[in-house]
């Protein structure tokens, strides 16, 4: 009796077991919805304009996964699996080396006419070894201002901008002469890095120089002589080794001369100033510092043909990420230059189109393969912080430090062109 | 009683078909995944689970397995994973399958012509219900209708053209709407039309259409790959890639993971660009955990001792003590990291003095045993109080008639008595900070590190920290290497946890 109980019971629970797991599948998402994940400032603006108008590509609905951050995307992007991962990611253009290493992107090709409406530094950011895996979507860049409060005109020269602050750093209780605002010390940095002479690599004729030198011998002469104090051999308190503060002290009017980034201009502007944008000068007048003019991109990635959604998904990079109606309905929203030259003619605000221009006149490509130090080097984004710090804050021979920085960023460069 | 016997058998079946129905819920979701391990664990545990609570075939098992299921899915299954992944090349490039990485490949060989025209097309079929382009370019005046298997040019005569020139319909073809055309997206993106000799054209996207050739093609016979343009090969190279035999430093991406036995393990010992950090990190782990566990330990034991007599404000003082371990430790550690800041931190502006702490390695050490310190020393207060309480007062009484000092009592009597009853924990407390990731990681993040000079590890890096940075800190993510150091430092952690357990006899109980 006891043991028939038991089997009936063993036999009830095996069947409600499976009953109730037959009805609890697993859901899929809808098969013709093409999915964007996005962060957490593009996924509201993406929604306004590409999801919640369906004509863009007929047939699909098109949903937005925003995340909180944009580390949380990148963590999610990571983690994605083929039953999980979306069929467009709007993310970094550093990625996506990584991506097409680990088949977790897609190549996709561009008619020559969808070439046109960009420049070749912005597929330079989005191919690797040759193939191209997004769109370009808007330009990632920076700017010098100066407070016209305490700067009557703009400096022709970078020793113009070291003389000001010397002349007026009592006087005017000033904190530093120009600092990082937006970008960090190794991204925003490179402008007044390159100012001075070094480079993260050297471009000619539209490719990468791998036999050129970074890090010139004017550019430790111009560190020496321009940001160098030679009493105590440490910096001068022209430029900070540290972004932090930066931001405050040049709202509070404490620092004349700031390298701001375009996703925050509003801020200057509703502070009151003028965005009088320009290019860090550099050491002779006439010349400027180059900065990273990268963009971000609409991503295809491998996920799409596994669900069935790869023409879809191809159709939304080309014809909303890839068309100026698309990125000019976008940008309205963004705030930030667009990276199609059709739709920065279009009714964007001065502010964007100034900054797409800056970019397109002192920018350079930002090649991950070669920034990344993906080849087991240290990295560009490690080492120029590393190089501020030594001769800035720990009074380190100047010559010495550039001599290695010089020394890695070669053995980057090299490794970085062969596995472009 | 009849009532309760069977309303408890009843509940017992429910519960049971709810677990049931939740694991095989996961399982079901593994198994679409792709995850058939997990899949198998998890139908395995359910039925476990049936048999145990609807059959008597063991009593304790009813107590032991939900404990046992726990200890296999978050302790033996990741040791187990961590060892399988650290006898594989596993890192960034080398991420998906064989089979995975091959047809990727194929999909990369597929090359642009990139003098060539390119067509804007419209999708539809055939009379016989063939998927077929119409395509059109305008400049070069060529329209033509194209399947798979075969392509016929049409005259603009034929067909009705828009304002741009561009082909709208044509005779024996019927358009595909939107709805058509997302229902046939998979073969929409992998049709080959039909073009000449070996080019075809490929769409991008849904309107426009770009003519390719294949350039790499795989033979599964030898297991390689030939670029028919270069004329190249490319075998498997036994570390997760396909590599060019004329110049082995070629390799194409994405390759896979591929087992590579003991090489990680092997290279700890070898590559001294690994061996050399590591050698560091590991002599800073030990003395890391060896200065923490004793400055807690005597700081711990130093307020015991002083609060052990009884004065005015004990329970006050007692109170105030325990607090930094009441406290969250992460809220302290970020709380600590401010306080050392060179420029606006409390301790420089306490002492008037201008260091940078967190940049200097011996400053950097410092601080991270003085933070450690503070979160650890009550927990030594509390154990060694409580100790000190176990200790019989007439020891102390007897040893003092014999004429013995207090200090000769404390290092004669109390403390060897009170390390015998503490030392499983000062073992256990090594071990935990063995692996004290949270702290290292936000308060120095196991710096500084001195790039310019090659350094790789960072002056505070234990050996938990740096291999979060090898697996997770930069661009390479080596997972098999971090594993492989996962592994070492488990079984270190686990020799330490098992003398622990042994000097303590907690096992002898069961004997």
């Amino acid at each position: 009796m006891q043991k028939n109980k038991f089997k009936k019971g063993f036999v009830a629970a095996v069947v409600l077991a499976l009953g109730a797991s037959a009805l609890a599948v697993p859901a899929k998402a809808a098969d013709k919805e093409i999915l964007v994940w996005a962060d957490e400032t593009r996924g509201p603006n993406l929604v306004k304009t590409l999801a919640a108008k369906s004509d863009w590509v007929s047939g699909y609905t098109i949903k937005i996964r925003t995340f909180s951050s944009f580390d949380a995307l990148k963590t999610a992007v990571d983690a994605a699996t083929d039953l999980t991962g979306p069929d467009i990611i709007v993310g970094a253009n550093d990625w996506v080396a990584t991506g097409a290493k680990n088949g977790k992107l897609a190549p996709l090709t561009l008619t020559a006419a969808q070439k046109a409406n960009y420049t070749a530094n912005n597929f330079f950011d989005l191919s690797y070894k040759g193939k191209l895996y997004g769109i370009p979507l808007d330009i990632n860049n920076v700017a010098m201002i100066y407070n016209e409060n305490l700067v009557s005109k703009a400096p022709k020269t970078f020793g113009e901008m070291v003389n000001y602050y010397k002349a007026n750093k009592d006087s005017k209780g000033l904190v530093a002469g120009l600092c990082i605002a937006g970008g960090g010390m190794s991204w925003g940095a490179h402008s007044v890095f390159s100012a001075l002479g070094g480079n993260a690599y050297v471009m000619k004729n539209g490719a990468v120089d791998a036999n050129a030198k970074p890090v010139s011998a004017d550019f430790v002469k111009n560190v020496k002589a321009l940001l160098i104090d030679p009493a105590t051999g440490k910096g001068n308190g022209f430029f900070p080794a540290s972004d932090t503060g930066c931001k405050k002290n040049f709202l509070d009017g404490k620092v004349p001369f700031a390298v701001v980034g375009n996703w925050e201009w509003t801020d200057y502007q509703d502070a009151g100033f003028y965005l009088n944008l320009m290019p860090v000068p550099g050491v002779k007048a006439g010349s400027n510092g180059k900065m990273f003019g990268s963009v971000s991109g609409a991503l295809l990635t491998s996920y799409a043909a596994k669900r069935g959604n790869e023409a879809g998904a191809k159709a939304v990079l080309t014809d909303f990420f890839g068309s100026a109606a698309g990125a000019v309905a976008y940008q309205k929203n963004e705030l930030r230059p667009p990276a199609n030259k059709a739709a920065a003619k279009g009714d964007l605000l001065t502010a964007q189109v100034n900054f797409g221009k800056a970019s397109a006149a002192a920018g350079i490509p930002q090649i991950g393969a070669i920034l990344n130090g993906t080849t087991g080097s240290k990295s560009y984004w490690d080492l120029l912080p590393a190089f501020w710090t030594a001769v800035l804050t720990d009074g380190k021979d100047v010559a010495t430090e550039a001599g290695k920085l010089n020394d890695f960023l070669t053995k980057n460069i090299k490794a970085g062109v062969a596995d472009l | 009683m009849l009532i309760t016997k069977r309303f408890s058998y009843f509940a017992k079946v429910i519960l049971t078909a709810i677990a049931s129905t939740i694991l095989i819920f996961f399982a079901q979701s593994a198994l679409a995944q792709g995850e058939t391990q997990i899949a198998l664990f998890l139908f395995i545990a359910t039925a476990a689970i049936i048999i145990t609570y609807l059959t008597r075939v063991s009593i304790p098992l009813k107590f032991f397995l939900p404990g046992m299921l726990f200890l296999f899915a978050f302790v033996l299954g990741p040791v187990i994973y961590t060892i399988s992944m650290s006898t594989f090349q596993y890192q960034t490039g080398n991420y998906i399958s064989k089979p995975q990485s091959i047809e990727r490949l194929l999909e990369l060989g597929v090359i642009s012509d990139e003098n060539a025209p390119s067509f804007d097309v419209v999708l539809g079929k055939t009379s016989i219900g063939k998927l077929a382009i119409l395509a059109s370019n305008s400049q070069i005046k060529r329209y033509f209708l194209s399947t798979k298997d075969e392509i016929t040019d049409l005259a603009p005569s034929e067909l009705t053209l828009d304002e741009n020139g561009v082909a709208q319909s044509a005779p024996n073809f019927t358009v595909l709407n939107g709805a058509d055309r997302s229902k046939l997206d998979k073969e929409i993106a992998s049709t080959r039309f039909k073009y000449q000799g070996d080019f075809f054209i490929k769409l991008e996207g849904l309107s426009a259409g770009l003519i390719n050739q294949q350039s790499l093609f795989y033979d599964s016979a030898s297991d390689t790959f030939k670029n028919k343009l270069t004329g190249a090969t490319y075998k498997d190279n036994g570390r997760g890639n396909y590599a060019n035999i004329d110049n082995p430093s070629e390799i194409l991406q994405p390759g896979w993971r591929s087992p590579i036995w003991f090489d990680h393990y092997k290279n700890l010992v070898t590559d001294p660009t690994i061996r050399k950090p590591l050698f560091k990190v590991f002599v800073w782990t030990f003395t890391f955990a060896f200065l923490t566990v004793l400055t807690q330990f005597a700081l711990g034991l130093l307020v015991a001792l002083t609060l052990n007599k009884p004065f005015f404000g004990r329970r006050f003082y007692r109170s105030i003590f325990i607090l930094p371990y009441a406290m969250p430790s992460i809220m302290s550690i970020l709380i600590w990291g401010g306080m050392f800041d060179t420029e606006f931190g409390a301790i420089n502006n306490l002492f008037g003095t201008n260091i940078a702490w967190f940049q200097n390695a011996t400053f950097a050490r410092a601080a991270v045993i003085v933070v450690n310190l503070w979160l650890g020393f009550p927990y030594f207060y509390l154990v060694t109080s409580g100790a000190l309480q176990a200790i019989p007062s007439e020891l102390a009484e007897a040893a003092a008639i014999d004429g013995a000092k207090p200090r000769q009592i404390f290092s004669r009597v109390t403390l060897p008595l009170l390390l015998q009853i503490v030392s499983p924990l000062l073992v256990a407390s090594f071990a935990f900070n063995f692996n004290n990731f949270n702290l290292i990681y936000l308060l120095t993040g196991g710096g500084p590190t001195n790039l310019l000079d090659g350094e790789i590890a960072g002056a505070t890096d234990i050996l938990i920290s740096y291999t979060y940075k090898i697996a997770f800190g930069t661009n390479i993510q080596n997972l098999g290497l971090a594993s492989a150091i996962s592994v070492i430092i488990f079984l270190i952690v686990a020799s330490i946890s098992l003398y622990g357990i042994r000097r303590s006899k907690v096992l002898d109980s069961f004997k």
